[in-house]
């Protein structure tokens, strides 16, 4: 062993605990932005849309656990919903990403892979990755709905995605600490998923387009 | 009968959507403070274990042991979350040597087509952990037979082993091969994967607290 480790208490458990009380209670106060956002992605659903979702590192695991979430409910019954991470193919990312241009990495896989009906639902804790941005800026030209889970985060290459007119429905997790953010995205995202299905189950509110089963 | 009358629901106004709304978000608030609430009771439940955990984690970094990690489904970009927090650590850190065992597609089909679903993270294990390493793996059942498989090989191997499950732990809670057991005591398994998000970033904070 090269050095010994230092001992821990368990004051720092309960501190780390403690500090994300804050952040998991404003999630309540945001429940009508939530709201409207389940609406607006039942609607792109019940037209024939999809799902394309992304983000970088720790978010781009929450964009495939997003994509699983829709394609292959846990819960017995739920219909699967079409659903794609845009990390998925690393080939295809790593090569867009060699050619120069990372900001573009996921508004050239929405150009290419997206309709008009789809959402593009983008994930950035520190709120400014320029690549979530323009993958939005992007799904918006094309007509997608857009979506995006934010931060409190001031880090970042990109302008701030939550005041870009491009986005539709903004969901922030009201913390700066990355970690503390992502734990409310996944709240917010089985949230998304489980009353996703409530208005799919009501289609006469999601406008007059053909009912599919 | 005409279609309206048969099911009126179908030609709705778009105003009716109002109280489903209101419903909805209802529904949303509620999760929100049930998942505060679950963390808060964990803070306890679990503060012995993480701090035993984490520094026999410490440990095996300091003497230059890699992490590996495994899971299905949700609990597998759960897995690479794991990797990706030692990794490349998103606040002040070290980074540290980990790999996600569902990464290699070419890997995890060859197993599968050639041998059989059970052994993908077993495998993996046999072939590349050592007693120095450590094996994190995630399963909101407690029962992922592949999952299973890689702590016994773990176990085998000599690495530290810890394990994340649900509900009341399943076979993982029965079995002699998971040295630190993280059991989320909730019946919903969004609640289950939120709880152990936050308990895998408290370990990796107290592993880096740990090594400081």
């Amino acid at each position: 062993m090269t050095r010994p480790v230092r001992r821990l208490d368990r004051v720092a458990v309960e501190s780390a605990f403690r500090r994300r009380d804050e952040a998991g209670t404003a999630l309540a106060g945001d429940a009508d932005q939530v709201a409207a956002a389940c609406h607006a992605m039942a609607a792109r659903f019940h037209r024939g849309g999809r799902l394309l979702v992304f983000g970088n590192g720790a978010a781009a695991t929450d964009a495939a656990h997003l994509a699983v979430e829709f394609i292959h409910p846990v819960i017995v019954g739920k219909r699967a919903l079409p659903a794609l991470s845009l990390t998925n193919d690393a080939a295809y990312f790593s090569g867009l990403a060699a050619a120069g241009a990372f900001v573009d990495t996921f508004a050239a896989q929405v150009r290419l892979l997206a309709r008009p009906e789809d959402i593009a639902l983008g994930i950035s804790g520190s709120g400014r990755c320029a690549n979530v941005a323009a993958g939005l800026v992007a799904a918006d030209q094309l007509g997608l709905l857009t979506v995006a889970l934010v931060g409190d985060g001031t880090v970042g290459d990109g302008p701030d995605i939550a005041a870009i007119p491009a986005v539709a429905h903004v969901i922030r997790a009201h913390s700066s600490d990355p970690h503390i953010v992502k734990e409310v995205h996944v709240t917010v995202y089985h949230v998304l998923w489980e009353l996703v299905h409530v208005f799919l189950e009501q289609p006469g509110l999601l406008g007059p387009a053909v009912i599919r089963s | 009968m005409s279609m309206e009358a048969l099911y009126p629901f179908l030609y709705a106004e778009q105003s009716d959507v109002t109280p489903l709304l209101r419903a909805v978000a209802e529904s949303t608030a509620d999760k929100a403070r049930e998942i505060v609430v679950l963390r808060q009771q964990l803070a306890g439940h679990f503060a012995d274990t993480l701090i035993a955990c984490a520094q026999d984690m410490a440990d095996r970094f300091a003497a230059g042991g890699r992490l590996f990690t495994f899971g299905n489904g949700g609990s597998s970009s759960d897995a690479q979350a794991v990797a990706q927090l030692f990794l490349n650590p998103a606040t002040d850190g070290r980074a540290l040597p980990a790999v996600s065992l569902t990464n290699d597609v070419a890997v995890l089909t060859a197993l599968s087509n050639d041998v059989g679903f059970e052994v993908v993270f077993a495998r993996q294990l046999a072939a590349q952990g050592s007693a120095v390493d450590i094996a994190v793996g995630l399963s909101t059942s407690g029962g992922s037979a592949n999952v299973l498989a890689g702590f016994d090989q773990a176990a085998r191997r000599g690495m530290l082993t810890v394990g994340f499950a649900g509900y009341e732990g399943g076979r993982m809670a029965e079995a002699d091969t998971i040295d630190h057991l993280f059991v989320i005591p909730s019946a919903s398994v969004h609640r289950i994967q939120e709880a152990q998000t936050t308990t895998y970033n408290v370990l990796w904070e107290l592993t880096q607290l740990a090594l400081r």
